[in-house]
Formats: C-alpha cells, sequence, structure tokens
C-alpha cells in the first residue's frame, strides 16, 4: 500500500517534457534560439565541475551524462542524464554554483541556455519562470524521494553492522 | 480571504523533556533572532533585509504584506505532517522548525532545522503533491502563512519574488542534496555525526573565525541527522569534547579544533 503511495506520489512529480516546459511566445522563443549554445563533448569530457559558477540551463541534446559527486577523496556517482533531460535547474534558478560535476560518459551533445538570455526570457515572459519553477519543486520531491530511499539503506547497513 | 494583518496562535501542550539542549533560556539570541522584538507586520519587520526570501522591492513588499497571516505556534506544534495535503506555504519569521520524513521501516530522519527566512512547503505547493515532510516547531515561532494559490498568484505577479522563491527551492534541493551526501560519503558515524557540526557551526559562524552555535535538538534528534544512535551521539560528543575538539557550555557549542572534525569526515 505504502509503496503504491510512493510509486504514484513519484509518477506525480516525474519530469516533464522539455517542449512544454520551454514553451514560450515566438519572440520569447528567436531569443532563447539565439543566444543557445550547442557543446559537443567527448567520453570522459566534463560539461561542468561542482562548485564552479553556473553559466546556463542545459539539455542533453544526444548521448549519455553521469552526474558526480565529490568530497575530498571520495566520489559517488548520483545519477544518469540523458536526450532530453534538463540539467541544473536548481543552479541556473537558484544559487547559481553546481552541485555536482556532469561528465560525458559517451560521445554527446548538450545545449546551453545562457542565463543572462533566460532572465530577458524571464522579463518577456514570466509564465516560463513559473513552468521551470513548478519543474524545479518536482525535481525537489524527487530528491526527497531518493533521499528517503538512501537514508532507509544507510539505516539497513547500519542495522547488518551492528 | 483571511483577514489582513490576522494574528493566531498554534499551542501544543507536548513539552520536550528529553531535550539535552534548549535555546530557550539561552543568554544569546540567534544571529538574526530577537525573540523580545518579533515582526508585526513584513512592512516594518527589521530583520527583513537579512532574509532570503522577504527582502522585496517595495511594491512586492507591499503586496506581500497584504497576503497571508502571521502565526505564534508553541514549541512542538506541527505545522504540517507528510502527506498532508499542501495547502499552504509557510515563512518563518523568527524560531526554528524541524523538517522530518520517515522511511519506509518507520524511522524518522530530521532533515534539517529550518531558521527565519526559510520557506516551508514551497515544493509540495508548486508540484501539486502533498507535503514530503513534516515540520514541528522547536521553539516558540512565529511563522508567516499563506495559502497556496494566494502565493503562486503572488509569485506570477513580482518577477523578484519568483526569483526568491527560485532560490529558496534551490536551497530546499541542496539540503536533500547535502543530507544524502553526508550519508554517502562519511562512512563512520563519527564522520557523519562530525559533518553535522561542522555544517551547522559554519552556517552560523557565517564567515567569522569563531565556530559556535546553538544546539536546539536532542541526541536523540542528532542521531536521527547522522543516520545513527542516541546512545553513539552521546559516546561521540563526550569523546569530542575530551579530546578538546569542541567545547560545550549549556545549549552553546563551540568547535575548537575543526581540522581535526575534517579529518574524520574523509
Amino acid at each position: 500500500m505504502q509503496r503504491e503511495a510512493r510509486l504514484r506520489r513519484m509518477e506525480a512529480v516525474s519530469a516533464h517534457p522539455v517542449a512544454e516546459l520551454l514553451e514560450c511566445p515566438p519572440a520569447v522563443e528567436l531569443l532563447l534560439n539565439a543566444s543557445a549554445r550547442c557543446i559537443g563533448l567527448d567520453a570522459g569530457d566534463a560539461v561542468f565541475r561542482q562548485s564552479s559558477a553556473c553559466q546556463g540551463l542545459y539539455l542533453v541534446l544526444s548521448g549519455q551524462f553521469l552526474r558526480r559527486t565529490e568530497r575530498l577523496q571520495v566520489r559517488l556517482t548520483l545519477a544518469p542524464a540523458r536526450a532530453g533531460d534538463l540539467v541544473e535547474l536548481a543552479a541556473a534558478l537558484g544559487d547559481g554554483q553546481h552541485t555536482y560535476t556532469l561528465t560525458a560518459q559517451t560521445a554527446g551533445s548538450v545545449l546551453m541556455l545562457p542565463i543572462e538570455a533566460l532572465n530577458q526570457a524571464f522579463q518577456g515572459y514570466p509564465p516560463l519562470r513559473m513552468n521551470l519553477l513548478r519543474e524545479l519543486a518536482r525535481e525537489v520531491s524527487r530528491a526527497y524521494n531518493s533521499c528517503c530511499l538512501s537514508r532507509a539503506a544507510s539505516h539497513r547497513h547500519a542495522s547488518s553492522a551492528a | 480571504m483571511w483577514p489582513h494583518r490576522r494574528f493566531e496562535e498554534n499551542p501544543c501542550p507536548s513539552s520536550r523533556p528529553n531535550a539535552l539542549y534548549s535555546n530557550l533560556h539561552s543568554s544569546e539570541p540567534m544571529a538574526g533572532f530577537h525573540p523580545h522584538h518579533p515582526p508585526e507586520d513584513c512592512i516594518n519587520c527589521e530583520h527583513r533585509h537579512l532574509r532570503m526570501f522577504c527582502n522585496l522591492t517595495p511594491e512586492a513588499l507591499a503586496d506581500y504584506d497584504g497576503i497571508g497571516i502571521m502565526m505564534s505556534h508553541a514549541r512542538g506544534a506541527k505545522l504540517f505532517s507528510e502527506g498532508d495535503a499542501a495547502r499552504n506555504v509557510f515563512v518563518i519569521c523568527y524560531g526554528q522548525v524541524k523538517i522530518s520524513s520517515t522511511s519506509r521501516d518507520g524511522k524518522t530522519m530530521i532533515l534539517k532545522i529550518a531558521g527565519p527566512g526559510d520557506v516551508m512547503g514551497l515544493s509540495a505547493v508548486l508540484a501539486n503533491v502533498p507535503h514530503e515532510v513534516t515540520a514541528e516547531a522547536i521553539e516558540p515561532c512565529q511563522v508567516k502563512t499563506v495559502r497556496k494559490q494566494e502565493f503562486v498568484d503572488f509569485l506570477g505577479r513580482h518577477g523578484i519574488a519568483s526569483m526568491h522563491a527560485a532560490k529558496s527551492l534551490s536551497g530546499e534541493y541542496l539540503t536533500v542534496f547535502h543530507d544524502a551526501k553526508r550519508l554517502a560519503l562519511s562512512g563512520s558515524a563519527a564522520g557523519r555525526l562530525a559533518r553535522l557540526l561542522l555544517d551547522w557551526g559554519r552556517q552560523a559562524a557565517n564567515g567569522k573565525p569563531e565556530i559556535r552555535f546553538t544546539m536546539a535538538l536532542t541526541h536523540e534528534e542528532i542521531a536521527n541527522m547522522a543516520g545513527t544512535s542516541r546512545e553513539t551521539v552521546t559516546r561521540l560528543l563526550n569523546q569530542f569534547r575530551r579530546d578538546q575538539w569542541i567545547t560545550i557550555k549549556g545549549s552553546s557549542l563551540t568547535i575548537t579544533k575543526p581540522d581535526q572534525l575534517e579529518r574524520l569526515t574523509a
């Protein structure tokens, strides 16, 4: 029962299609298209690094990427990012610093929408920011769920170790 | 529509008999927290410039002041519970609120202690899902409570407010992210507790050299945050104190050797 509720919740907060999220009037669309930069990457290349300043919002176009975080000598792989995924909404809309490193696992490409252009687009079409805010809220909800799972795993690990 | 500037009380009889640390009688208030002068409204709030969300332009502030109600909550009062429908957004004016969730095996896990200026319930309201967490006052607090639609409309009217909301959501995301990272990257209980103390200390120190903060949580609650047992927290705090890495006076904890704690987290 609880599992079903959790699944329903995960379904409710699943990521919305990028076309829906970035839908805006032609003038704003033109502005975003004109400023967007396509970046090609080889396997092993980093798109951005943890703690560096966020330049914009990234959309994965092709290839497979990995979100990795590290502290001192320890590294942790968080989750893959695939074509169609919007990456680092939290940094682009929020505090402007990357929370993790995004590395290409295979050759691929990403589209970067610079922050300045995004801010101009928000001014020209405020619902765009609300759409992205709602997507960020869904991402936070998904993070809460993952956190609960990792905590449960940690407790199980601690109990079995004891 | 709620009457403007209405104050309500949400008393809670539950005392915290097992609280080993309480900052209720602390002689030194937390940064930006002036218990004797709670803000009466948002326009005249003297702490506004210190807060992330409420530091708005005059126009947005006047609008913000006109929505929602101020509510006082007693220590132990629940503002909302995990699974409740998200009908309101809560902005803490003063006081501290414990944010926790329950795992599938029934364990309570404290994710963070929210303080003045923090916005609660925002992700659930915007994602249109029930609350993912429970919010409980750990000391008397005052909270501005705004209805869901009223808050969403307010964000739509003011770009600066939606920008602050984005920062708040981003902060919420980081909290969850760091919590998962703390558990995953610190192998030992000592490492996780050390990381927690360092995080709290650095947050309270705000760049000052002395790392000191008020501990409002019980050892049990700290154990829930560090993913360990109460007995282990008590033993480790005593050990850190004996090693002179920390000092504890009443509810105030000072980290005297942050490097040593940092080493434990490796």
